[in-house]
């Protein structure tokens, strides 16, 4: 619905609301405005790969250990006094995850996926304006959310697993009741208050504040209780591609540059704020100046990974505002790509990898100290947007442009995975698990 | 997480300076922090009482049970558990993850404090107006209450005679000491006793003033302990670690440390508080709008906070942060002081640094060759060949904000509707203005003009009225 000629600064309405045109029935969606001509893009599905988890991994040269304990539940099923004089065991240089379940049923491209904190539940949003929420295990669609008029950028979960927010081009965020048993109704009290598209969302830890990055250049806090502004924070000078809460919750990141659109060149930056007094505490910046689309904290809240659109996922020490790490391989030139961190290797001593989609159908993941690429997952019919980890499990979930969700499994997962599969396709790629047109 | 990021002189700084909000719900009589400093609880004249979430500065919570003004509260030390008095002569303990009232407890006579045990919620120390204090255990339905003793019982010695005096004396404050083995209780004779909780039996009990103690306040650690008397002179003293197994309470000294009053204009105290480190003593004036800040160490008096427009009640310090809250007396609303820390400019132009004076730029030796931009690259990721750890979690330094696994206040979100008796709504961490029917709209009309609400509404809710001379 976005074109070159049509600037949205200029289509920004005095009230700052919606332009609905009353029933809202042929109301036309909203596409995100990223994935312009994304339902005709060229598929770019490589053929060769077409044997998912034999070949598609790239082994490390630089580590040099061709390991070939590529059978890792044997490794961990070692008994734990040979263990205790055997050095750690040695780091994976591949990971096997391998496709479980496709999810069907968007009408348009999927913007976001999200595993819940809990890790029940799978929720979708996409350009359809729709939310589906899924079954983290069986792949069965639990829900569907309707209610935003326009296609839905981004949703994010509340850290109790009972509260959904999603954010739309129609200008709101909506919060949905997950819990209640039955359908989930929208929260009565939508957050009205952007001039313009809702990028990004990312709940405080306490569940007690939202984050929102909008086209309109503003970050705003939101009191979720009240639904209200408790803070509007004078980000940016272009549309916020990414917000992220640190794990106390004492720090956002958002960044901007303008990088779904590609109209400026322009500044991009990531701004770290503090969430208490709203002050901007550190400002990041990369030489190359390639816009911003998306941000996430690492896990441990000491790191910043910014996608950017020179086909770059960066990790920076915001500390020392320096950039450590340089993700590559994938593509990333036009769309908001998302991405997740993720562990492997030994349960209790893991090691962290960076997943990410992109946009010649692949999903990458990468190893987050040697920068190699640790497995490609082939599988999705076009630029993946999303992707996410289980919070506990080792299991990916992505979505794309090709209307589907999909949920990948490692095989290091152990045997406890293997029963749970039995419901899954179990390495037949494209069967269909919940069909629904 | 932000403090690395924060500017260390800010951080040094930890006395509040200047008045940055007011929050409203009701008419606050009575406020206090959970031990976390996340959640204030703010007991109204009308019975209800408020929790505010200090972070966003909304009412998270409304406590429905009593139907007369609070008197005081107090939180557990996981925060899940709030005991309130009121004086409607009844304790209530209320369990945050729902809401609900888990005891209710009458008593005959209005009730001065009422103490949680820092560890076992049902267990809270009572001091009631002319009747004994009491301990009350309410782990069973029915509450047991053990009666506390005024002074130290000494065999040999003659029981002093009580009806001398026309008023009977009695308790005017409770508190736990620290693990809560031991209750400090303040009378209306000016002693201090020690007793323990286990046997009911005062350890140790001295003089400490002439009249009547009116306010006691422990901090946290329960090494400092200030004392307010009605002789208008507020006194600290310095608590050993009862925690220690080899320390002797039936023969311990214990000395005022410091005593601070207003010699001048003999203002009388209404509060005494103390912050959480211990370092700083904090009172709310009597007749006066200013809250009085002491250091301990020197004793000095090194801060008067002013701009409150009435005379203020409770002070309460946050528990790890450089704030205080103070609730007002007339208006019921709660005034904040904190640090106003001031944008750094150099946080949002990265090339630049803030230098205290010139420094001569020395160049890199290669800094302005020319070089291809794929060799410049190639070098960049070369370099990148650090270890990089974006999992390990570091554990939180003490007394810091973060504790995991610590209770979490289910969050609710139709607080609105059960908030609707005020007038006046909360836009900002305490920005305020008066409810009008086209709000949610309004705020855009500013824009980002932040400031300008903030003395608008000033005065829009402004207190014009001055307590009568």
């Amino acid at each position: 619905m976005l074109d070159d000629e049509r600037s949205p600064k200029r289509r920004r309405s005095p009230d700052g609301y919606i332009e609905t045109n009353g029933d809202g029935t042929h109301f036309e969606l909203a596409e995100r405005p990223a994935p312009l001509s994304g339902e005709t893009g060229t598929p770019r599905h490589d053929q060769l790969d077409e044997d998912q988890y034999a070949h598609t991994f790239y082994r490390g040269e630089r580590d040099g250990s061709r390991s070939h304990e590529t059978s890792t539940p044997a490794s961990q099923s070692v008994p734990p006094e040979e263990q205790t004089f055997t050095p750690p065991p040695e780091k994976p240089t591949a990971l096997h995850y391998r496709p479980k379940l496709i999810m069907r049923g968007h009408k348009r491209a999927v913007s976001a996926v999200s595993f819940s904190p809990d890790g029940r539940w799978i929720a979708s949003a996409s350009a359809d304006a729709t939310i589906k929420i899924w079954d983290a295990k069986t792949g069965r669609l639990e829900h569907t959310l309707e209610g935003h008029l326009a296609g839905i950028s981004t949703i994010a979960w509340s850290p109790d697993s009972t509260t959904l927010a999603s954010g739309s081009d129609d200008k709101s965020i909506r919060l949905w009741d997950v819990d209640k048993v039955g359908c989930p109704v929208p929260h009565p009290v939508p957050l009205l208050g952007h001039h313009n598209y809702v990028y990004s969302l990312a709940f405080s830890p306490k569940g007690n504040m939202l984050v929102s990055g909008s086209y309109d250049e503003a970050v705003f806090i939101w009191d979720i209780r009240s639904a209200r502004i408790m803070r509007s924070l004078p980000a940016h000078s272009d549309p916020v591609g990414g917000v992220d809460f640190v794990r106390d919750g004492t720090l956002i990141v958002s960044c901007a540059g303008d990088g779904l659109m590609q109209l400026l060149t322009c500044l991009s930056h990531s701004r770290i704020w503090d969430t208490a007094t709203g002050m901007c505490l550190r400002t990041l910046i990369h030489s190359d100046n390639a816009p911003v689309t998306s941000v996430r904290f690492s896990p441990n809240g000491k790191y910043v990974l910014a996608w950017t659109l020179d086909s770059s996922v960066r990790l920076w020490n915001y500390v020392e505002g320096r950039c450590v790490k340089t993700y590559q391989g994938h593509k990333n030139e036009r769309f908001s790509l998302g991405g997740a961190f993720g562990t492997y290797g030994d349960v209790a001593n893991p090691h962290a990898f960076i997943a990410s989609g992109s946009e010649d159908g692949s999903i990458f993941l990468w190893d987050v100290s040697s920068k190699n690429v640790l497995q490609r997952l082939e599988g999705h019919d076009g630029p993946v947007m999303g992707v996410h980890t289980h919070p506990s499990e080792r299991k990916l979930v992505s979505g794309g442009l090709d209307k589907t969700v999909r949920v990948w499994v490692s095989d290091d997962a152990g045997p406890a995975e293997e029963e749970i599969s039995a419901n899954g396709v179990n390495g037949h790629q494209d069967h269909p698990v919940k069909e629904e047109t | 997480m932000n403090l690395s990021l924060v500017d260390p002189f800010i951080l040094a700084q930890d006395c509040p300076e200047t008045l940055t909000g007011k929050l409203r719900s009701g008419s606050s009589s009575q406020i206090r922090f959970n031990y976390r400093g996340d959640l204030l609880a703010s007991g109204r004249t009308d019975g209800i009482i408020s929790i505010f979430d200090t972070e966003t500065c909304g009412v998270a919570r409304k406590l429905r049970g009593h139907t007369a003004a609070i008197a005081t509260l107090s939180w557990s030390k996981d925060g899940r558990y709030l005991l309130s008095a009121g004086s409607d002569c009844k304790c209530v303990l209320w369990d945050l993850q729902d809401g609900s009232r888990l005891r209710t407890v009458r008593f005959e006579a209005l009730i001065y404090t009422a103490e949680l045990h820092p560890s076992n919620h049902f267990l809270f120390a009572v001091s009631l107006l002319s009747a004994p204090a009491l301990l009350v255990d309410a782990s069973a339905e029915i509450p047991k209450k053990h009666a506390l003793p005024l002074k130290l019982l000494q065999p040999g010695r003659r029981e002093e005679d009580g009806s001398k005096k026309a008023a009977k004396p009695h308790t005017t404050a409770a508190a736990f000491i620290n693990s809560g083995d031991y209750l400090l209780t303040a009378t209306s004779q000016g002693r201090l006793n020690i007793i323990s909780t286990a046997s009911c039996e005062a350890v140790l009990s001295f003089q400490l003033s002439s009249a009547p103690i009116t306010t006691m306040r422990l901090t946290n650690s329960g090494r400092a302990v200030a004392v307010n008397s009605a002789d208008r002179v507020v006194r600290t003293l310095h608590l050993p670690d009862f925690s220690d197994e080899k320390l002797d309470v039936g023969n311990l000294r214990l000395e005022v440390e410091h005593k601070f009053q207003d010699v001048v204009n003999r203002l009388r105290w209404n509060y005494v508080s103390l912050s959480p480190t211990g370092e700083y003593v904090t009172a709310s004036t009597g007749d006066n709008h200013d809250i009085y800040v002491w250091e301990r160490g020197q004793g000095s008096l090194v801060k008067i906070l002013e701009h409150s427009k009435e005379e203020l009640y409770t002070v309460e310090w946050h528990p790890n942060k450089p704030l205080i809250a103070a609730a007002g007396s007339e208006s019921g609303r709660i005034y904040l002081w904190s640090i106003v820390a001031p944008q750094r400019w150099s946080a949002l132009a990265p090339d630049f640094v803030e230098v205290e004076e010139n420094v001569e730029y020395i160049e890199r030796e290669d800094e302005f060759d020319i070089q291809p931009l794929e060799t410049l690259h190639k070098r960049r990721l070369d370099a990148e060949d650090e270890d990089v750890d974006v999992l390990t979690v570091e554990p939180p330094k003490a007394g810091g904000s973060e504790w995991e696994g610590a209770f979490k206040m289910p969050v609710l979100l139709d607080i609105e509707d059960s908030d609707s008796e005020d007038e006046i709504e909360a836009v900002g961490a305490g920005q305020y203005r008066r409810k009008s029917p086209g709000r949610n709209k309004e705020w855009m009309e500013g824009g980002s003009g932040d400031e300008k609400k903030v003395n608008g509404t000033a005065k829009a809710n402004g207190t014009k009225r001055r307590r009568g001379d």
